[in-house]
């Protein structure tokens, strides 16, 4: 079979968005009031008029029964995230099939799940909440909000990656160097490892992983107990406050 | 997804070879190919929307055969066992969402798990609940009403429950900008209205005085938007509470039209709010008699749809007599106006009516009455009339019997009417629809001694009639009895009579 030159993987250049077919972006708030805790993370869509975080923000402080004096706090930590998301809006960013891995390591109410995973941040097609749903389903897991908190914690590294070569790009610009340059100079800044390609793709790899390196890639579901799951929440409120 | 056909996978030849069955629809698979079908599919492999280059790196013929080559040999490694994907991308170097979609293309065009157990068990759905579909119990099919009746029921049926929780924020969302605490909404133009220019279209949904000015008709293509303002409506300005409901139908039934004072018994309520609430109560409309025109059939139906309600308001109103006692003396010295008493009274158009079932609870008595004939059934109102004078002397004073007149009233026991023994007949019905009508019409002033002798005239006819039975059977048995004993005698006479002729 003829084998193909790695050299033809042209990037191309886009307007910066999140590399998802949804353009959604990942928002956490952590709010604290009077000793009362906030902690939220969910996507929201950045077309959607900005009338809609107040009211959002108002809704939920009513729906959790959270004192008025949370939505400012809310609401301020909201715009932020979304003011930092726009100001990457103008620029361009390079979009290259990038394959790199992500990880998850998350705890939702008493399941804590931990897995690794390829993603090309090149695909613009690719769909974070799909994969999070098909997760839960092979895994039979039955809590509903472990789904939607892994398609964000994989939005927020995808919107890590992006925005960095976002960053790239502009500060490739401004300094004096050539014009393939930047393409190096993002590849070794990256601070995910993108994948050795040639290792598996060319002609004497294989896509097929060896059996022992399996458990790398797969995911681990544990249930935490009751007990446990006190003495975690207890143990990660204590170190985010010191920290 | 066809269920697997006989077709072998492989030529059954040599017996190490394994024999796998495959959908008939998938038997353009083949091992060392790739075929057209998995070329469109996929063409991220193929170098492009065409499909027919050699792709990228990472993207190639080759990757792809090994890619699917492996999903599916892992399959068939235990057919009957599912498949997921989350097993397979743990051995599989490459984009996942990539592998997703070659995961998917294979999983539908039946190349794995084929032959698996269908569906994944989550979530279990409980094996004893069995859905059944058919009409609830007591419930009768009627024609469907006009569109507009929907939008009314509705906004009734939500009101009907009395205990509502406190909507959510996020309820807003779906049902716009209006909040509690607000004034009603146009279902036009979608502006707050202030009370007092709030009118009621004829379907019951509110708009601001300068759209009903605008637009006479029934805006049958608002409707949808009414519906929304309609159900947030729902929710006014505090949520109606069982007790206030029950204060506002009594006060109905002491001011009958009479808002203000109305919403004076019902301290907590305003008038808008008070004649809002009575429209989305289940009989309110049928209680203001607003809606022109509809009564007639429009009633029909409420009977049926509203049978539970019926049963509920009866038992509430014989059970409470005393109560209604008070408001129906208020009621008489109100309502002297002969209210000529059909035996449709659905057509007529009341101030009020307490009790919506009187409605379908007449059709049925007149149903019994007319078993009979207009004189017993006449007899009958007599005699139902008298004994509810004799339960209650306020009654009589509503039947507007006085003293002399209720001592000569024929005792007229149905006993001396059996003589009769008239089997009413389709002919007298209409006439037994008209008889007692009138009497009724002319004795009858308040709806629950209306009611009340209503039943007890149905009850005193079907007596009538059962005793007839009786005493018809009664004589034929006699008949039968002094027939039976002549024959005997007869028999025995011989013996019997002192033989003659023998001293």
């Amino acid at each position: 079979m003829k084998t193909v030159s790695l050299g033809a993987n042209r990037p191309s250049a886009v307007k910066f968005r999140m590399p998802t077919r949804d353009n959604l972006v990942p928002i956490r708030v952590d709010v604290e009031v009077d000793g009362q805790r906030y902690r939220d993370a969910f996507t929201w869509n950045p077309s959607d008029p900005d009338s809609e975080i107040i009211s959002f923000a108002k809704r939920t402080a009513k729906d959790l029964k959270l004192p008025a004096n949370f939505v400012p706090q809310m609401l301020h930590s909201i715009q932020g995230q979304l003011a930092e998301f726009r100001s990457y809006e103008g620029e361009e960013m390079q979009i290259r099939e990038k394959i790199v891995p992500l990880k998850i390591d998350l705890r939702i109410n008493n399941t804590v799940i931990r897995d690794q995973f390829l993603w090309d941040i090149g695909n613009l097609d690719s769909d974070p909440e799909e994969f999070a749903r098909t997760l839960c389903d092979d895994l039979n897991i039955t809590d509903p909000e472990v789904g939607p908190a892994i398609a964000v914690s994989i939005r927020e590294q995808l919107y890590e990656i992006a925005s960095q070569s976002v960053s790239a790009m502009r500060e490739a610009r401004v300094s004096k160097k050539g014009r393939r340059a930047p393409e190096f100079a993002s590849n070794s800044k990256a601070m995910h490892n993108s994948l050795d390609l040639f290792k598996y793709f060319g002609s004497k790899g294989s896509v097929v992983r060896k059996r022992k390196e399996w458990y790398l890639y797969e995911p681990v579901v544990d249930v935490a107990r009751k007990e446990e799951v006190g003495a975690i929440d207890a143990t990660e409120e204590l170190s985010s406050r010191n920290a | 997804m066809s269920p697997p056909a006989a077709g072998a996978a492989s030529s059954g030849e040599a017996p190490p070879r394994e024999l796998y069955t495959i959908p008939a629809s998938s038997g353009w698979f083949r091992w060392d190919e790739i075929h057209e079908t998995e070329r469109r599919a996929l063409p991220e492999f193929f170098g492009g929307a065409g499909g027919s280059g050699f792709g990228t790196a990472s993207r190639n013929p080759r990757i792809y055969r090994e890619y699917r080559d492996y999903i599916i040999s892992k399959y068939r490694e235990d057919p009957s066992r599912r498949l997921t994907f989350t097993e397979v991308r743990k051995a599989l170097v490459g984009d996942v969402t990539l592998l997703r979609k070659l995961f998917a293309f294979l999983d539908a065009s039946g190349l794995i798990n084929f032959s698996a157990s269908p569906s994944r068990p989550a979530p279990q759905k409980k094996p004893d609940a069995e859905a059944i579909l058919e009409a609830p119990v007591g419930l009768q099919v009627t024609p469907r009403p006009p569109a507009s009746y929907f939008v009314e029921e509705r906004g009734g049926g939500g009101g009907e429950n009395g205990f509502r929780l406190p909507p959510l924020t996020s309820y807003s969302d779906v049902f716009g900008e209006w909040a509690p605490g607000r004034g009603p909404i146009c279902g036009f133009c979608g502006e707050e209205c202030s009370d007092g220019s709030v009118q009621t279209l004829k379907d019951g949904f509110k708009v601001c005085s300068n759209c009903y000015a605008n637009d006479e008709s029934t805006g049958e293509a608002n409707k949808h938007l009414g519906d929304k303002k309609e159900r947030a409506d729902n929710h006014a300005s505090s949520a109606w509470s069982d007790a206030e409901t029950l204060v506002l139908l009594e006060g109905v039934l002491k001011h009958g039209d009479d808002w203000d004072l109305i919403s004076q018994h019902v301290r907590t309520k305003n008038r808008s709010e008070c004649i809002a609430r009575l429209i989305q109560l289940p009989f309110g409309e049928h209680m203001l008699g607003t809606i022109n025109g509809k009564s007639d059939s429009k009633l029909h139906k409420n009977q049926t749809t509203e049978r539970k309600v019926d049963k509920y308001i009866v038992k509430e109103s014989s059970s409470q007599p005393t109560e209604t006692v008070d408001g129906m003396q208020i009621d008489e010295n109100k309502n002297d106006t002969d209210k000529s008493n059909e035996e449709r009274p659905t057509k007529h158009r009341r101030l009020f009516s307490s009790i919506d079932p009187t409605v379908s609870l007449m059709e049925k008595l007149v149903l019994l009455t007319t078993s009979s004939s207009p004189d017993v059934v006449a007899a009958a109102a007599d005699a139902a009339i008298k004994a509810l004078g004799n339960e209650n002397p306020l009654a009589r004073k509503a039947f507007h019997l006085s003293e002399k007149e209720y001592r000569t009233r024929a005792f007229s026991s149905i006993c001396a009417r059996q003589g009769d023994g008239i089997v009413g007949g389709q002919d007298a019905e209409m006439l037994g629809h008209s008889v007692p009508g009138n009497k009724k019409g002319k004795m009858f002033i308040s709806t629950t001694y209306q009611v009340r002798a209503a039943v007890a005239t149905a009850l005193g006819v079907a007596a009538a009639r059962a005793k007839m039975l009786a005493n018809q059977e009664e004589r034929e048995m006699e008949l039968l009895m002094a027939s039976i004993i002549e024959t005997q005698v007869n028999s025995l006479a011989p013996f019997l009579l002192p033989p003659t002729g023998i001293i």
